[in-house]
This record gives structure tokens, C-alpha cells and sequence, in this order.
């Protein structure tokens, strides 16, 4: 088979990929909040309700796809896609296992933050193009919020990237393989000068992928829907999709910088490499729970709190734990 | 707590045809529409900070309205009443008695009088071309004649 | 964008004060505009009827620089009934069922308030029973209005949790209201000259039941919600209402409290039962959204230490006095009120002498507290309009009417 037909195949693998998770994080989401609030979620479509979701998508696909009068007709079809394209894109450098993976790429760090990135630009579309104010506000607000924690995301990782010596997702795993005094694993969230780091990458991956305390541009109590007021039928299934999507990247990036990835380090080397994606995957869930967790207790912060902590507080923090992390490094080798 | 009729007739003194009664509904002092601003300014000054209540009356005649007022530190009430002609016009007291914003425009909507010096003399709570509502001239179809439909 | 067209609101009688619904009032308060001098086209946006924080159909006009409000206008009507017309139609033991709908959370307080202003032209000895059933009701029913609005005023700053733990809760004590009067939200069980039933056997062991468990959830609320730290950002120092825009403003019950003014219905006109009752009137200091969350949360515990004095010394007697089967209370002008869950029910009652009230008037504290947000949310920002919104616990069956 030649190159394109591969890399087609692969695309539509990570299609798939978001799609089923997508599905599976919503009833998993419905079912963890409704355990949460003593209730129990959805109970009557299949097997514990685990039908529902699947119903739901069929009628969102069947549902009428109203597009109102004054909006921006273009930017309103193309924003679903600015939303969904880059959030499919940011599956290509995830290493699965060592031979699972899209692409082996050398920047993987870089080019999964960048794809990332690009989301905002889409929600910001999409606010301007509802002609809508609360869908404005809620655009603004992700702009405002994309441009302040981009910064602390990226710098937040580089001690990671200075000890390892590459950006490669592949390799910052790797380099977590093995135990620690043979009983604890090598992983980075045991290693005491990557905890301040951890703790930014948390709270800053959080609001860049729009998560509870941090769901500015959503924000329903306050914005109505923020950006997706206007949205109905399919156009507004993709930014639902592509939210749990970067929900799931980002909790698989976290595994990755700092719970060695698919490695488990208990069993042998042949055991972990075939069950490697099943860890992967375990891991992720573990971390998208944990985001579930916080969104079924946490109140949501004002803007200008976020602003005020992303500017004044993780940004110097930051800066100062590079300096800080490379001299350790330096000193240590 | 009712404050002596005399206190408050002092306090009125200075106003023409201003009565003060004690009543069942408590200290009532009665002054001409023209003096409500002024009855008041006067009361507010001796410390009835705070305007709890105020609403009109169709007595069949004329409109009366009830500006209710109390002291908290001195924990003391009193009434003021007023009377107004329909589709006559009221001064809003709302400089003296901010409080009085929305139920005075409630009043003169519900009981079609007009508002004088108010910020804001719309509409509160109905929409255009409703009747004013307590006014005794406008009938609402009874549970007799709604069971007999 | 907002050049659309919306209907003007005056016309007819109050034509003369015709005024642009997007422009807030002259006179009220103005935040300074801009920020650090810059300055912005402004913005209005329509909040309501139809948002999902706005507690039922309140709508608020908000013109923003950015995200900061520069001034509000609250516009209400959208759910009224005519509640004080339809009463001067209704028998009195029947005026009950309206005021059921005013404040559609808390019903037996407006009820309350009714049947003491008739009382006061009845010439009738309601019976001891009478009195401590009319304090149990309304403060079991004190309860379940305040775990509404603790669990809404959560969902405003964003989190889900505590709502339906609050409602968990409301639903022990809705079971037990509905012994009591057969009913969870319309009660009409308070009526001129007593009250409808008496307490059912075996209500009290469910109460205490409840009470048992009370104290320890309502510890559990108060980790969940105000024990976290983003909630007390959003809230500390968020929405001051001072002493003397209180009092300005005519802001009664938890709200006036919040501010430090020592005034309660029940401690300052005691009625009912409260005489005998032991319980503390909880007072805030600043008057921030923080302070009136404070002030509503102790209310609670002090709800639940009279339910229990209620119980233990609950009066033998009959439930309700003599009555004629047609209330004709002799004509004359009174007010009655009470502490309700929102401030001070007042009931301003004329009657002529017949089986028809001449004319109710129905002060509804909420109104009050509405009229004060055009006050309050200048210099706020748009999150935190829905946090002032749900801290001054508005109504707006009792606002409408």
C-alpha cells in the first residue's frame, strides 16, 4: 500500500478514535456526574443506559440544522470545523505504545500544543459569527483566555523537555521506563522538581481545553452557552465532540509528560509493550475522571480571576521553575 | 411600634391640613398631595430611613395612597396617607425615598395616575392597553360567571 | 448588533415618561466609565427573561464596557397575575390559594401574613395549637426555600454539586409538609382563625428523624459550597449592599441583615409562636454576597432549633377557633407582617364589611431587593451579575404578582 493510502487509513483511525471516545466520554461524563449529585444518570436506553449516547448523536444528526438570519454565514458553517479540524490533528503525535502511534515526530510536544492552540481561533469564530452577544462575549473570552495560558502550558513542560533532551512524546516516555529504589516507578510526578510544574500544566491545560473551573467561553450560567448559543443539530455536535476531544488530549498529554505514558513498570518488558494502549488508555480515563470530578463540585472562576492568576501568577512561576529546574539538571549530570 | 401621634404632629406642623390619627392600622398622618414631598422630607429628617411599603387605593371616589414608613433605630412606624383624583398625577418621592421606584410605577399603572419627576415612569409589571387593573371600574369575570361559562 | 427593534414599555396612562428601554434611568447609580481610562463602545445586553440565571423571568438590561457593567435596569411583569385583583373576588379563606402563588417557594408565610391582618378584623382567639402550627409551617417551609436558593445560588457561580444535595433535603422536608397540609407547594393550609389540620400521628417522629441528620447535611452544604475557595472569591466583597442602601432601598430579611441591621419580623412584631421561641437573629457585616450566604445558611440552623422547640412543646388544644363557614370581617384598613424567606410579607388589607376583601395589598420583599439591583451591579462584571442576582434570593412570583 503506498504512503497516502497509510496515511489516510490513519487519519481515519484517529477519527474513529475521537468519535467512539467522544460517545463513551459523554455517558461516562452523565454517569460520573449522576453518581456525584445522588442521582444515577442515565438508566433506560441499553444496559445501564449505555444506549444513550448513541441515541442522542442519531438525533442530533436527524435534528434540524437551523442557521439564523443575521449571522455570518461562512464564518458560521467554517467555525464547527476551525474547532473540530485541530482537535483531530492533536492525535498524531500521541504515542499510544511504542509502535502505536500516528506519527513519530520529532516535536511532538510542540506540534500537539500548537494544534491545540488553533481551537480558540474557532471558538472565536464561531462567537463572532452567531451574531449573538452572549456568543461574542463567550468568543472573547476564549481569545482572551487562549493568549494568556498558552504561554505558562508550554513553559510549564520545558524542565521536562531540558531533562530529557527532546520533545519527542516517544522518548519523554521512554525515558520514565524502569523503578525507582525497585519499587516505585520512574515516573516525572515523582520526581519532587517536576511537582510545580505539574501542578501549572493541571491548571493551565484546564482552561486551555475549557474545563470546569476554567469553562470561560462556555460558561452557562452566566453566557447562556457562550459560544455554541447559535449552534444546533451536527454543526453543534462537533464543538460538543471536539470539547471531550481535547479533554482527552489533554489528560493523555498529562500521562505522558508525567505517569509514563503506556510503560507500567511492575510487569515485563513484553506484557507492557502488547498491553501498551490498554494502559494508555486506562491512564487517560483515570485523568478524564479526575477532570470529571471537578466539574461536578467546582464553582466556575471569574474572568478576570483567571486573567489575573494566568498573567501575575503562573507566568513568573514558570519562568523562575526554568531557571531553577535547568541549574538542578546542570548541576546533577 | 406606634410613635406618639404628637411627635409626628410636630414634625408635620409646618404643613397645612395635615392631620394625624391613630388608627387600626397605626399612626396615620393625612396630608394634601401637594405637601407629600415635603411630609416626607419632614419625617425622613427625624429618622424614618426607610420606606417599606407604599401602594394606592380605589375608593370609589378618588385614589388614596399609603406610604408606609419606618425607623429602624428608632423601631418606629408611621403612615402617611394621601389622596389623588384618577388619571391625576403624583409626585414620585424616590429622592427622598428610593424605594419608592418600582411600587409607585406599579401604582400608577395598576390605578392609571400619572408620575411626576420619576427617572424612570414606565410600565412595571402589564403591557400596553391593559385597563388599570385595581381600579373598581375595571370587572373581572367572577367564579360565578366563570363556572357558568 | 442592537439595533434591533424591541417594543417600548410605556404608552397609555404613562405615556408622558416615554422612555428608551435600553438606556437605564437617569439618577440611578452610573459606574465611572472605562477602565483605567479606556474607554469602549458600550454594549446592552437583554439578560432574561429566558436565562438560565435569572431565577425564573427576571430580566435585567446590563450596558457593558468589555465585561464590566456600567449600568442596569431591571424589568419585571413577565409573570403577573393580578393576585391583588383577583382577591378582592375571592373569599377570604380562599385568598390563601393566590398567595400560595405569590411566593411559589415559601407559600405559607404570605398566608401567614393574610390571616393575621384578617384576624386583626375578626375579633377571634386563634388557639395556642393554632399558633405554634402556623411557626412549624413556616418554618419547616423557611427551610425548604433556603435549600432552593443555596442549591441556585451555587449553580450561579458555576458548580453543580450542591444543587442536588439541597434538593435532597427540600424533599424530606416537602414529604412532611405535605402531611401537614396535604399539599408540597400550595398549601392554603394557613387560614383565618387557625389552621387547616391538625398535625397528623407519627409527623413529629418523622420530623425529629429529620432533624437528627439536619445539622450534620447542612455542615456537609456548607464544606461543599462555601468551604471552597473559588466559591468565596466569587463571592467575598462581590455585590456590597451597605446599611444605608439597605435602607434606602427598602430591603428587608436576610439581605437588610447581611448589611448588620438587627432587624427580624419575628423578634421585632413577634407573632405566632415566636414569643415563646428561643433563637438568634444572625447579622452580617459588610453586606457582600459572602455575608448575606452567611446570614441564610445560619438562618438555617436556626430554622431547624425552633422546629425542634416547636415539636417537644407542641400544645394540646384545638387547631382552630370559631369560625363563621363566611368570613365577614367588619370593615376597617390594617397591615400585617411577617419575616418571611425573602424579607418582610406585608399585607395591607381594606375591608368593607363583606365576604370579599375591598382591597389587597401584597408587599412582596423581592421587589424591593430587584429594584436595589440597578443600584448594586455597576462596576461589576458580567459573572458576577448572575452571583448578585442569586445572593439577594429574588422571587419573581412576588415581584409580578
Amino acid at each position: 500500500m503506498n504512503a497516502i493510502g497509510i496515511g489516510a487509513l490513519k487519519v481515519l483511525a484517529a477519527l474513529a478514535l475521537m468519535l467512539v471516545n467522544g460517545v463513551v466520554l459523554i455517558y461516562m461524563l452523565r454517569k460520573v456526574l449522576g453518581h456525584l449529585h445522588l442521582r444515577l444518570g442515565p438508566t433506560h436506553v441499553g444496559w445501564k443506559g449505555t444506549l444513550q449516547t448513541t441515541m442522542d448523536v442519531l438525533k442530533l444528526v436527524t435534528k434540524e440544522d437551523i442557521t439564523p438570519r443575521a449571522v455570518d454565514r461562512w464564518l458560521f458553517r467554517l467555525a464547527p470545523a476551525m474547532v473540530f479540524v485541530p482537535s483531530l490533528m492533536a492525535y498524531a503525535a500521541l504515542p499510544f505504545s511504542d509502535s502505536w502511534r500516528i506519527t513519530n515526530l520529532d516535536a511532538g510536544l510542540l506540534y500537539t500544543f500548537t494544534a491545540l492552540s488553533i481551537v480558540p481561533i474557532g471558538v472565536l469564530m464561531a462567537g463572532w459569527a452567531s451574531a449573538n452577544k452572549w456568543s461574542l462575549l463567550g468568543g472573547m473570552r476564549a481569545a482572551a483566555q487562549q493568549i494568556a495560558y498558552e504561554v505558562p502550558l508550554l513553559l510549564s513542560v520545558l524542565p521536562i523537555v531540558m531533562l530529557v533532551g527532546s520533545a519527542n512524546l516517544g522518548t519523554i516516555v521512554e525515558a520514565q521506563q524502569g523503578t525507582l529504589f525497585g519499587v516505585l516507578p520512574r515516573w516525572f510526578i515523582l520526581n519532587p522538581l517536576f511537582w510545580p510544574t505539574f501542578l501549572i500544566f493541571v491548571v493551565a491545560s484546564l482552561v486551555e481545553s475549557n474545563q470546569t473551573p476554567f469553562d470561560m467561553s462556555e460558561a452557562e450560567s452566566e453566557l447562556v452557552s457562550g459560544f455554541s448559543t447559535e449552534y444546533s443539530s451536527m454543526k453543534f455536535g462537533l464543538l460538543y465532540l471536539s470539547e471531550f476531544s481535547n479533554g482527552f488530549i489533554i489528560s493523555a498529554l498529562g500521562v505522558t509528560l508525567f505517569f509514563g505514558g503506556w510503560t507500567l513498570p511492575w510487569l515485563p518488558a513484553p506484557v507492557v509493550s502488547a498491553l501498551g494502549p490498554l494502559i494508555f488508555m486506562i491512564k487517560t480515563y483515570i485523568g478524564i475522571f479526575v477532570m470529571m470530578w471537578i466539574r461536578g463540585t467546582y464553582p466556575r472562576v471569574r474572568i478576570d480571576q483567571v486573567m489575573q492568576l494566568g498573567w501575575q501568577r503562573l507566568i513568573p512561576i514558570s519562568l523562575v521553575w526554568i531557571v531553577f529546574s535547568g541549574i538542578v539538571i546542570k548541576v546533577w549530570s | 411600634m406606634l410613635p406618639a401621634t404628637a411627635d409626628i404632629k410636630r414634625l408635620l406642623a409646618a404643613i397645612d391640613g395635615a392631620t394625624v390619627a391613630e388608627e387600626a392600622l397605626g399612626v396615620i398622618a393625612r396630608v394634601p398631595l401637594a405637601a407629600v414631598n415635603e411630609a416626607l422630607g419632614a419625617i425622613k429628617a427625624a429618622g424614618y430611613e426607610s420606606l417599606v411599603d407604599f401602594d394606592g387605593i380605589d375608593t370609589g371616589e378618588l385614589i388614596e395612597l399609603t406610604y408606609r414608613l419606618r425607623s429602624f433605630s428608632l423601631d418606629l412606624e408611621v403612615h402617611v396617607k394621601s389622596t389623588v383624583a384618577y388619571g391625576g398625577t403624583i409626585e414620585s418621592v424616590w429622592y427622598e425615598y428610593p424605594s419608592a421606584l418600582m411600587p409607585e410605577r406599579e401604582t400608577a399603572e395598576l390605578l392609571g395616575i400619572h408620575l411626576a419627576g420619576h427617572p424612570n415612569p414606565k410600565r412595571l409589571l402589564t403591557t400596553d392597553g391593559v385597563e388599570p387593573l385595581l381600579r373598581k371600574d375595571v370587572a373581572i369575570r367572577t367564579v360565578e360567571e366563570v363556572k357558568a361559562r | 448588533m442592537n439595533g434591533g427593534s424591541e417594543e417600548t414599555l410605556a404608552t397609555g396612562v404613562l405615556g408622558e415618561g416615554r422612555h428608551d428601554p435600553g438606556t437605564p434611568p437617569a439618577g440611578l447609580r452610573r459606574a465611572p466609565a472605562g477602565v483605567d481610562g479606556l474607554t469602549t463602545e458600550h454594549l446592552i445586553i437583554n439578560m432574561g427573561p429566558q436565562h438560565p440565571s435569572t431565577h425564573g423571568v427576571l430580566r435585567v438590561l446590563v450596558e457593558v464596557d468589555g465585561e464590566e457593567v456600567v449600568a442596569a435596569e431591571v424589568s419585571v411583569g413577565y409573570l403577573h397575575r393580578g393576585i391583588e385583583k383577583l382577591a378582592e373576588y375571592r373569599r377570604y379563606d380562599a385568598v390563601g390559594t393566590l398567595l400560595d402563588r405569590g411566593d411559589y417557594i415559601s407559600g405559607m408565610m404570605a398566608e401567614l401574613a393574610f390571616a393575621l391582618a384578617t384576624e386583626q378584623l375578626m375579633d377571634v382567639e386563634v388557639p395556642r395549637k393554632a399558633h405554634w402550627l402556623r411557626s412549624l409551617a413556616s418554618e419547616i417551609n423557611r427551610i425548604t426555600s433556603h435549600l432552593i436558593w443555596y442549591g441556585t445560588f451555587g449553580l450561579d457561580a458555576g458548580g453543580m454539586g450542591q444543587f442536588l444535595y439541597g434538593m435532597r433535603d427540600r424533599e424530606a422536608l416537602l414529604d412532611i409538609l405535605e402531611a401537614l397540609s396535604g399539599s408540597r407547594m400550595m398549601f392554603n393550609y394557613i387560614r383565618p382563625g387557625g389552621v387547616l389540620a391538625d398535625m397528623p400521628t407519627g409527623l413529629d417522629a418523622k420530623i425529629r428523624a429529620f432533624l437528627g441528620t439536619f445539622d450534620q447535611y447542612l455542615d456537609e452544604h456548607d464544606q461543599l459550597l462555601g468551604g471552597n475557595e473559588i466559591f468565596q472569591a466569587r463571592v467575598k466583597g462581590v455585590g456590597v449592599i451597605d446599611r444605608s442602601t439597605a435602607l434606602a432601598f427598602g430591603l428587608t430579611g436576610s439581605n437588610l441583615r447581611g448589611a448588620g441591621v438587627d432587624f427580624d419580623v419575628r423578634k421585632a412584631r413577634p407573632y405566632a409562636a415566636y414569643p415563646e421561641l428561643d433563637f438568634e437573629v444572625p447579622l452580617g457585616t459588610n453586606g457582600d454576597a459572602w455575608d448575606r450566604y452567611n446570614v441564610r445558611m445560619a438562618e438555617m440552623r436556626q430554622s431547624a432549633r425552633m422546629i425542634g422547640q416547636l415539636i417537644d412543646g407542641m400544645p394540646e388544644g384545638p387547631h382552630m377557633a370559631k369560625v363563621p363557614r363566611i368570613i365577614r370581617p367588619r370593615a376597617g384598613e390594617v397591615y400585617a407582617s411577617v419575616e418571611s424567606t425573602r424579607g418582610e410579607t406585608g399585607i395591607h388589607l381594606v375591608s368593607d364589611g363583606t365576604e370579599h376583601p375591598y382591597r389587597m395589598h401584597y408587599r412582596g420583599p423581592s421587589l424591593f431587593a430587584a429594584q436595589a439591583l440597578e443600584e448594586i451591579l455597576p462596576g461589576h462584571l458580567i459573572a458576577d451579575v448572575v452571583v448578585i442576582i442569586g445572593s439577594t434570593d429574588v422571587m419573581l412570583g412576588e415581584i409580578d404578582r
